[in-house]
């Protein structure tokens, strides 16, 4: 199918590059009510995605256009013929900026070998039920409901330039809500886990943490009108907080103007008082879905520094981005690491504070560094005692604050982030609701 | 003019029937959902233009087999009628063998009525029929408008999505088929001062085809300056307010607060606290909410759902009263209820869950000058940025693009942003005093269950004067 595909866009004399990615996936799927299957599905499938690019020419001005089309496994010559003329017609009046194609790579660095290559997916499945399933042994709480999916996922990317590489990944995700019960009514968390790697641990801990943040939701009062106490964030809501510095290291980020991020730029500021950004992309962090030899251009990838200490030190570009900002380019590299800051986890919670455990949706605004998310679970410390509390939000903005923030010397890893399990900030709303 | 369904899909169906047929000789049940999906997704900025496949575009196949227990499915996109007897031996292998060392809910057989419907739904103009020239041509002018109204404008991005869906679904007894056009577009700006960076979009939708970019002109420079005046908003003062939602908001409360709530899979699972509400007061006389994809023609109106149900117009809330929920096919099997319509899938390689289609509230008497003059310290609250359900505890987070202060019963001319809605829903819902009478539907953006499972669908009603908690 693929030479059917590259010959019909070779037939099309007006396209000046083309690049073509394979992706066959092989999956099963469990969806549990408690602990039985409620229903079990299977899938295989494979895409083409096809990128035509027109090199066009106005005056001095040099110009690439392309279009995107999906290649459907069931169409005929006629079909293929048909959708490749039209992306080809329309990439002719996309006029952006030029930019070369990725080149090939002398060699790509392999992926480590998944357990999940071993044995059969059904298997798997098995295996992974059983992790799932191992902690969910208590009397006024458990799993309500999960479902489990296993991909065995096959990429292959060719394009006019010669690129050819190709790999074999697995994508695992359990999702499960878990729920508790005491003396009112019934309460539920939502989890998903992502992995491409087999470890038991990590999913029968996942629940247990899980079933033990239900059980303090289901004790937890009303958050109380904190005003602006310190706010830590863990789990989830950190990562996606510090995930701002990732996405606004972006070149398509900074050329589109969503960043004004400039390499040198001391991003938290001049006079820091607390701790300094420090992040690494690795795109072969050991039981990431995101890990991967090579990006969706087949540029192949290494390890990289961004930030150093606050300061921007490259921008993540592809090879497009990366000819428009006349930077060197990383390729896509979605695994993110966040060096440990200077407290301890016990260290950061010494003083009053709210640390919060889970949100409704912890969103962060790239445009404008606003963040928000409603409670629904934080334990607030009044220098005294600790309490479990429900409800309300907390609000702020990472620019206001980003110049005074503590990251714990600990390290959580969370499929592709690993980084302080906990970041302290100051000067955060907190709306209660009593 | 009305949709053409997809060839592919009409000269699959003898194949399809050979694949039925082979596969009922060993299980009690089977049916089959084809989907073609095309389209193009547009997207004109200052930087940069893009023309590619819409996300959503596929083309195959999702068998469902009553395996002696309960229900097995199985995902493909290859079919030939060489291939058809290697397709069964796959099915057979992979479905209905679960690990003997884990337990099974069972499911009883569904019981079909005999049906043959077709529907092709109408449009005025085929963005296939429209060259890819013309339609960047026209999204490019309409992106100078928007750059050209300010310096402070620092990107201006016109989006436009054109969707042909075509499904089949046959089982024995069941033949069904439908297409229709669907499109979306977006007006984003991101403006910038030499302290702030904000966004601020409009979105356009309906069940039409590129008439409805027609929508979109003459509205740049509005959203240009809404978004610069977004630079100078300040953060919400925490506390409870009286507040005015406008359509998209209240939508954005219907979808969250009990379009979600009554979703009937949650039922099945214990996880929706609105199974012990059916008959009781959850919101103010005043408030009527329906759900169906036979409700209205926007986003999600079909003629079949993913499952071969037909779609229907479900009232969820009636005077206050909670009435209904909204019902995929197995979770009414096994609740003992008749299904709604509302079996949904992302796509073909996705399982069907119980998903909202077209979520409104109907309108009422009141005007939306009224209701501005009742007000003496609150907000006029616009723009749907995003929103998280809590079926089982009733909590809600909505977040609003900005809020319009109001003082003494008149707009300041000062905004607030961004604007976190957080609360109880029956509490929120129970508030509702005023409520105006043209109702608008929009749906843009995509509906998930959880984080995931992402269809289009459509919500809103009238400006609702309610009591809010805002962060």
């Amino acid at each position: 199918m693929l030479k059917r595909i590259e010959q019909i866009i070779k037939d099309h004399k007006e396209i000046s590059g083309y690049s073509i990615c394979e992706s066959r996936i092989e999956a099963n799927e469990l969806f549990f009510i408690k602990k039985n299957v409620d229903m079990d599905r299977a899938k295989k499938v494979v895409h083409y995605k096809v990128t035509v690019f027109l090199d066009h020419e106005e005056g001095d001005n040099k110009y690439k256009g392309s279009a995107t089309t999906n290649i459907e496994p069931t169409m005929s010559d006629r079909e293929i013929t048909r959708v490749i003329g039209e992306a080809a017609f329309a990439a002719g009046f996309v006029k952006n900026q030029y930019y070369p194609l990725t080149k090939p790579a002398l060699a790509y660095q392999s992926l480590p070998e998944s357990k999940f290559a071993k044995e059969s997916l059904p298997y798997w499945m098995n295996e992974i039920t059983k992790a799932v399933y191992k902690n969910d042994i208590y009397e006024k709480g458990g799993i309500n409901s999960c479902e489990i999916f296993l991909n065995k996922k096959y990429t292959h990317i060719i394009n006019s330039e010669g690129v050819d590489a190709d790999e074999l990944q697995y994508e695992g995700m359990v999702e499960f809500i878990t729920t508790w019960k005491e003396e009112g009514e019934e309460i539920e968390l939502y989890r998903c886990v992502n992995f491409s790697d087999f470890d038991a641990d990590v999913l029968s801990d996942e629940v247990k943490t899980m079933l033990e943040i239900a059980k303090e939701k289901a004790i937890a009062g009303k958050t109380p009108d904190l005003k602006k106490i310190p706010v830590i964030l863990t789990r989830e809501a950190a990562i996606e907080f510090l995930r701002y510095f990732y996405t606004k290291s972006k070149a398509e980020a900074v050329y589109n103007k969503i960043s004004t991020w400039r390499l040198g730029e001391n991003l938290q500021g001049e006079e820091v008082k607390g701790d300094l950004i420090t992040m690494t992309l690795d795109p072969f962090l050991n039981n990431s879905t995101a890990s991967c030899s090579f990006d969706e251009d087949g540029f192949p990838l290494a390890a990289v520094k961004i930030i150093e200490q606050g300061v921007l030190k490259k921008y993540i570009a592809n090879t497009r981005y990366a000819h428009y900002l006349e930077v060197e380019p990383t390729g896509t590299i979605r695994n993110l690491l966040i060096n440990s800051g200077s407290k301890s986890y016990h260290e950061l919670k010494g003083e009053a504070h709210l640390e919060a455990a889970a949100f409704s949706d912890f969103s962060v605004d790239v445009y404008s560094g606003d963040f928000c998310g409603e409670i629904r679970l934080a334990w607030y410390f009044d220098g005294e005692k600790t309490i479990p509390v429900t409800g309300g939000s907390v609000s702020g903005n990472i620019n206001e604050l980003q110049n005074e923030l503590y990251l714990s010397k600990e390290l959580r890893k969370d499929n592709d982030f690993e980084g302080p399990m906990a970041v302290k900030l100051l000067n955060v709303t907190i709306a209660g609701v009593e | 003019m009305k949709a053409v369904i997809s060839d592919f899909l009409i000269n699959s169906k003898p194949l399809i029937r050979k694949l039925i047929d082979m596969l009922s000789d060993s299980y009690l049940y089977v049916s089959v959902l084809g989907s073609d999906t095309r389209g193009k997704s547009y997207r004109v900025s200052k930087t940069v233009t893009e023309v590619k496949d819409i996300a959503f575009a596929e083309r195959g196949f999702v068998v469902r087999i009553h395996n002696g227990v309960n229900y097995s499915e199985y995902s493909f996109n290859q079919i030939s009628e060489e291939s058809l007897g290697e397709l069964v031996d796959e099915i057979k292998v992979k479905l209905g063998k679960v690990s003997k060392d884990i337990s099974v809910n069972s499911y009883q057989v569904i019981e079909e009525e005999t049906i043959k419907k077709s529907a092709f739904g109408e449009l005025e103009v085929n963005p296939e029929e429209i060259s890819a020239l013309e339609i960047i041509k026209g999204l490019t002018e309409i992106r100078d408008s928007g750059l050209a109204y300010s310096d402070l404008v620092a990107n201006f991005e016109v989006d436009y999505n054109a969707y042909h869906i075509s499904k089949i679904y046959i089982s024995n007894k069941k033949e069904l088929e439908q297409s229709y056009h669907l499109g979306d577009a977006y007006l984003f700006c991101i403006t910038r001062n030499e302290t702030n960076t904000k966004k601020y979009f409009r979105s356009f939708s309906g069940k039409m085809g590129y008439e409805l970019v027609n929508e979109l002109k003459g509205v740049a420079a509005e959203v240009a300056e809404q978004g610069i005046a977004l630079l100078e908003a300040k953060p919400a003062e925490p506390g409870e307010y009286d507040v005015i939602c406008a359509p998209e908001i209240t939508g954005l409360i219907a979808h969250e607060a009990f379009g979600h709530g009554v979703e009937m899979d949650m039922f099945v699972k214990n996880r929706a606290m609105g199974a012990e509400y059916i008959g009781q007061q959850v919101a103010s006389e005043i408030s009527v909410m329906h759900d169906g994809a036979a409700a209205a023609e926007q986003m999600a109106s079909y003629l079949f759902d993913d499952e071969g149900t037909l779609a229907t117009d479900t009232t969820v809330i009636r005077k206050g009263i909670l009435e209904n929920g909204i019902s995929d096919l197995l979770s009414a099997l096994k609740l003992g209820t008749t299904p709604t319509g509302n079996g949904r899938r992302q796509s073909f390689e996705r399982k069907a869950y119980a998903r909202m289609t077209n979520t409104f509230f109907e309108g009422g008497k009141d005007s939306l000058e009224e209701m501005i003059a009742s007000i003496k310290k609150g907000y006029l609250l616009d723009g749907c940025y995003s929103g998280m359900e809590d079926p089982k505890n009733w909590g809600i987070q909505c977040i609003a693009l900005l809020g319009k202060e109001i003082v003494d019963g008149k707009l300041t001319g000062n905004l607030i942003s961004p604007v976190v809605m957080t609360g109880f829903v029956p509490e929120l819902l129970k508030s509702i005093s005023m409520v105006s009478e043209a109702v608008y539907l929009s749906g843009a953006g995509y509906c998930g269950k959880g984080h995931k499972e992402y269809v289009k669908v459509s919500d809103g009603g009238p400006y609702i004067k309610a009591k809010v908690r805002l962060g």
